[in-house]
């Protein structure tokens, strides 16, 4: 039963933070469209967006390798 | 015979067998000890890293001319661009802090490629430093110490102890979540990268290449995050409070 314990962890853990990368993402490239000038100074703050996004599925991915063992 | 382990597990002691280190494994072997305090091989990484980093910073600045060739071309390249970076971030009051953020960028950004070349899989010497919980965190937390000095210093002791209760009471949680988050994320990044070429090579060893391609990107990226939040994280320390920072950026706009 422990391996399902990890599959869990990482599959549901991963729902959210995908969810809010693909809205941050989504939102960075609208902002792109409307005005291509500024994607450099978008980029940055994105990527940090992106970070704490990432950070909460990276959380669950830590717990999934140390459960099994 | 009992089959329970996970795939990625089952591979991972195959490749053990072999030889190989097995990247799957959270702990760090011992390479030796230096009196009674055992050496590991993330320890050693880190060395070969700071050593590169040393070495190629002295071969660029050797002998330096006006008009810049070779090496001391790359480095001037990156070290402008980071010092535009580190404007656009945090503003004027970004380049007190140039010198640390950009080591950690180096480092990190180095300790992250060295993880990616193909055979240093086989050395554990060579294996990436972040790839180690105690590398990340050790980071992490000293990034946090220099955040609550600058924080100290910036407020007084009055204005820093009272901003743990008049914003909110929950702020001791922020500050106390932030290196947990630097150095997870950091670790869990470059860790499950190692894990990731490691099964592929396993399953499809012939489309490995994408991901260590992938490797590459994920480094770099995660070195820039590390380093923009530790550049945050001191700016926000040495801005104080918000409306501060709000009356200063109206001024420089009406000069």
């Amino acid at each position: 039963m422990e391996h399902w314990a990890a599959a869990l962890a990482i599959g549901l853990g991963a729902i959210g933070p995908g969810l809010g990368i693909g809205y941050g993402v989504g939102k960075a490239m609208e902002a792109i469209g409307r005005n291509p000038d500024v994607s450099g100074t978008i980029l940055a703050p994105m990527l940090i967006g992106l970070g704490f996004a990432e950070a909460i599925a990276i959380y669950a991915l830590v717990i999934a390798f140390i459960l099994p063992k | 015979m009992q089959i329970s382990a996970m795939q990625i597990s089952v591979m991972a002691v195959a490749a053990a067998e072999e030889g190989g280190h097995d990247p799957t494994s959270l702990v760090s072997p011992v390479m030796f000890h230096i009196g009674p305090i055992p050496v590991t091989a993330h320890i050693v990484s880190a060395w070969v890293v700071m050593a590169i980093l040393v070495g190629l910073s002295i071969l660029a600045t050797r002998n330096m001319q006006m008009v810049p060739r070779g090496l001391q071309n790359v480095f001037e390249v990156l070290i402008g661009g980071l010092l535009d970076l580190i404007d656009q971030t945090a503003g004027p009051k970004g380049r007190q802090f140039a010198p640390v953020v950009m080591t950690a960028f180096l480092f990190i950004l180095f300790s992250n490629w060295i993880g990616t070349f193909p055979f240093f899989g086989d050395v554990p010497a060579l294996h990436s430093p972040n790839s180690n919980l105690n590398v990340t965190a050790a980071m992490a937390i000293f990034v946090f110490v220099l955040v609550q000095f600058y924080a100290l210093r910036t407020l007084g002791l009055l204005g820093y102890l009272m901003e743990f209760v008049i914003p909110n009471p929950l702020h001791v949680l922020t500050e106390l979540a932030r290196p947990v988050s630097l150095s997870l994320r950091l670790f869990g990044n470059i860790f499950a990268g190692g894990v990731l070429v490691h099964t592929m090579l396993g399953i499809a060893p012939f489309v490995t290449f994408v991901f260590l391609g992938l490797e590459l990107f994920v480094g770099a990226v995660q070195a820039l995050i590390f380093t923009m939040l530790t550049l945050v994280f001191l700016s926000i320390a040495v801005t104080g409070h918000g409306h501060d920072a709000h009356d200063e950026a109206h001024a420089e706009a009406h000069h």
